[in-house]
């Protein structure tokens, strides 16, 4: 009896919790300090999220396209772009260095035990999200040259 | 008690019943609660199939089951602002991928199973969990699907900050092996505090520390009939103590391990797990990093030490023979190279040599760990300038060096091609002279016009075989170069070239490898890929041969598909630099993976 009145406890809870929790899981700022999605779409209203890793080239291929335009798109959306690296322990000192060195003006954060990655269930990098007003309304995985102009166009939807 | 339950159950009650209020119509609840359920579900599946063909070149498959898929599904349940919950259903059918661990042995089974609360100040978790303490080097359960490795701890877990510069972790369990987990028992804590933010620092951007103790305790049954046998420890502790630094554009972390002795794998048969129970070793670590990165440039050194430092929760799978995958495996001992993307630049690849290994020959050879560094180095030609161009011109370099611990064997009792129980060795603590692997590679990253950009890679590698594969005397040098160009024609099309060749004299000589890949749109691509040994050399299953893989993906929103058909060549796969090794094979792949 008790294990029914459960369930229907949990059948009928009135919010959302899953892209809470997932965008709540817990990463990391390069300065050590612990952070999470959810804090920053809380300041900003657009953003893009791109899961990304040193390792990989087509995430860094999307990166350094975006960067291109980056300006352009913030004059435009007043966007705000988090890239947050998947790299583990292996490769994560190359993070810093790596973003410098390609000139990024992003916030970059993170994931080294891929926390989030799991939260988020992906299976591969690179993913990219748009979050408005915290809520996840779009999801594109993969980079193919040129990708950057459709979401683009997918990012004036939700000026 | 039970009056305490009905008041909780009330509580919890008490919104749902309002809610129901609200909705007078039945069916609108109804389906409405029935969207709840799925908005507070999420999940992923993921298949790998592949049809293994028999081949007019590389022989007949000689395993009975030609059609094989790995498959998983997630499902979390998110519920009452605090809680989730979820599971891990793996499928092996017929069974696994070849050259997966072979402990994944289920058609279909629950693999993992967990509830997790969270708040701002605890997060617990009942179930398995994955868990890194510091850079892994203490202890890191994680999953890896392409190396078949899911070494997630089943168990009890606490996290608790109960302040923003604390966050103390402990836990208890077992390891999971395939579907089943160890023998053994896990007990680890962590406590990492940020010192930065404790004392409100001006001065650092970074000032923290990080304190952790792993133990595992397993039982050992003697088979020693020699009577200076010793008695080996059911418990092993590590002790792992770290600092991390940061100041304007510099910053460094320093991580020291130590743990405690263990007893040794013997060698007698290579294939067959027995251990040597006359002497116990210890071993440690020592990780240093340095960095400096402004804008246009970034600097990073890293350098290495590790000394007996395989550390699983089962003693037995320390032997690589029967564990080619690393299962159960407490700890994260990465190659630390550049991971490379390029065919032809993963034929030569380091693979840390963290273990203590005995291998018989007319004298011993004790392989006790590594010792080595790396640095990086990337830097931005500005826009506009005579090198930079329109676009600037992106450079990174990484140089490699690794070397074996020197160390001296002492075995009174030892005889040509058989050391004895009574093995002993001492190790030189900076001694980089036993060079097993190095490497350095530069890649110019250009871009030319609005739509064409190109990468060029160089790589000079040294590899030591006779250490890291066999001992046969042999040593490979090799160059690689690698131009790839990619023109966008608009609207998500677009061609990527690319062509390698590899230069050696040694092992099986040179290589010439190109890809092509067409995106139709930026869902839809489809490439091919050829690695080809064009000279004849003594390894003939590698010369004047192809191995090509062509194929095709779909991609729409979360889900992806892809289809291949290729030969491929045996070696070491490397994810992460952790590596396995696959058996050459000829066959059709078909990759599903979608989250939801």
């Amino acid at each position: 009896m008790k294990k029914t009145l459960l369930i229907i406890i949990l059948l009928t809870s009135s919010f959302i919790y899953s892209q809470e929790q997932a965008l709540g899981t817990a990463i990391k700022t390069l300065d050590g300090k612990t952070t999470s999605l959810a804090e920053f779409t809380a300041k900003n209203d657009l953003v893009i999220v791109s899961l990304w890793a040193t390792w990989c080239v087509p995430c860094k291929n999307e990166l350094d396209a975006i960067n291109d335009v980056y300006q352009d798109w913030q004059d435009e959306t007043n966007v705000q772009l988090v890239a947050v690296s998947i790299d583990d322990s292996r490769t994560v000192n190359r993070v810093k260095p790596l973003v410098n060195g390609k000139d990024w003006d992003y916030t970059i954060l993170l994931d080294t035990n891929n926390d989030l990655k799991r939260a988020l269930n992906i299976a591969t990098v690179p993913l990219t999200l748009i979050v408005k007003n915290g809520e996840i309304v779009f999801r594109h995985s993969g980079y193919t040259p040129g990708a950057e102009d459709a979401l683009y166009k997918e990012l004036k939807k939700h000026i | 008690m039970k009056s305490t339950i009905n008041l909780l159950l009330g509580c919890l009650l008490l919104p749902t019943l309002l809610f129901s209020q609200e909705n007078i119509d039945s069916t609108t609840t109804s389906t409405t609660t029935f969207n709840k359920f799925f908005n507070n579900l999420t999940g992923s599946f993921e298949s790998n199939a592949q049809w293994y063909l028999n081949d007019k070149e590389t022989g007949q498959f000689e395993e009975e089951e030609h059609l094989r898929a790995n498959s998983y599904l997630k499902l979390n349940y998110y519920f009452l602002s605090n809680f989730s919950a979820g599971v891990q259903v793996e499928s092996y059918a017929p069974q696994a991928l070849l050259n997966y661990d072979k402990e994944l042995d289920r058609e279909v089974g629950l693999a993992q199973y967990y509830i997790n609360y969270r708040t701002n100040k605890v997060d617990a978790t009942a179930g398995y969990f994955y868990e890194q303490f510091g850079s892994g080097l203490i202890l890191r359960a994680w999953e890896d699907r392409a190396l078949g490795l899911n070494n997630s701890i089943r168990g009890g877990r606490v996290k608790y900050t109960p302040f923003n510069f604390l966050e103390v972790t402990g836990l208890y369990g077992n390891q999971r092996r395939g579907f089943d987990v160890s023998n053994s028992d896990i007990m680890a804590f962590n406590a990492e505090l940020n010192i930065g933010e404790l004392i409100d620092s001006k001065f650092f951007d970074q000032f923290s520390m990080g304190l952790s103790y792993v133990n595992r305790k397993e039982d050992f049954e003697s088979t020693s009939l020699d009577i200076n046998k010793v008695a080996i420890p059911e418990s092993v502790g590590a002790y792992s103590a770290r600092l991390g630094l940061s100041f304007k554009d510099i910053y460094t972390n320093i991580e020291y391990i130590t743990k405690e002795k263990d007893v040794r794998l013997n060698n007698i048969r290579p294939d067959k797990v027995s251990f040597s129970e006359n002497k116990l070793f210890d071993g440690n670590a020592l990780l240093f990093n340095l960095g400096y990165s402004a804008k246009g440039f970034g600097l990073n050194y890293t350098f290495r030490r590790l000394e007996n430092m395989s550390f699983h929760s089962q003693r037995e799978d320390r032997n690589l023979i029967n564990n080619p995958t690393n299962r159960a495996t407490l700890n994260y001992l990465p190659a630390l190279t550049k991971q490379h993307d390029y065919t032809l630049a993963n034929i030569y690849i380091y693979q840390a040599q963290p273990g203590l290994y005995v291998e018989n020959y007319e004298t011993p050879r004790v392989k006790a760990g590594e010792i080595g560094n790396q640095i990086d180095v990337f830097y931005k030609i500005k826009k506009g300038s005579l090198l930079g161009g329109k676009y600037g011109t992106k450079i990174s370099a990484n140089l490699a060096y690794w070397a074996a611990l020197n160390v001296d064997v002492t075995d009174q009792d030892g005889m040509p091609y058989f050391s004895s129980d009574n093995l002993t060795y001492e190790s030189d603590f900076l001694n980089f002279k036993n060079k097993i692997y190095s490497e350095f590679n530069l890649e110019i990253n250009k871009k030319w016009t609005k739509n064409f950009s190109s990468i060029f890679t160089l790589i000079d590698l040294h590899y030591n075989s006779d250490y890291l594969v066999e001992a046969n005397g042999a040593k490979v040098d090799a160059w690689i170069g690698i131009a790839e160009g990619t023109y966008k024609f608009g609207n998500g099309k677009s061609v990527r070239l690319e062509a390698q060749h590899l230069s050696t004299n040694d092992d099986a000589r040179n290589w010439v490898g190109g890809t092509v890949e067409y995106f139709l749109n930026s869902k839809l691509g489809v490439y091919f890929n050829d690695s080809y040994n064009y000279e004849d050399s003594p390894f003939i299953e590698n010369s004047k041969i192809h191995f090509f893989n062509m194929g095709g993906s779909f991609t729409k929103g979360a889900t992806r598909v892809s289809l291949n058909y290729g030969r491929q060549r045996g070696g070491l796969i490397c994810v992460g630099g952790v590596c396995r090794p696959v058996s050459k094979n000829t066959g059709v792949t078909l990759n599903l993976a979608t989250s939801f």
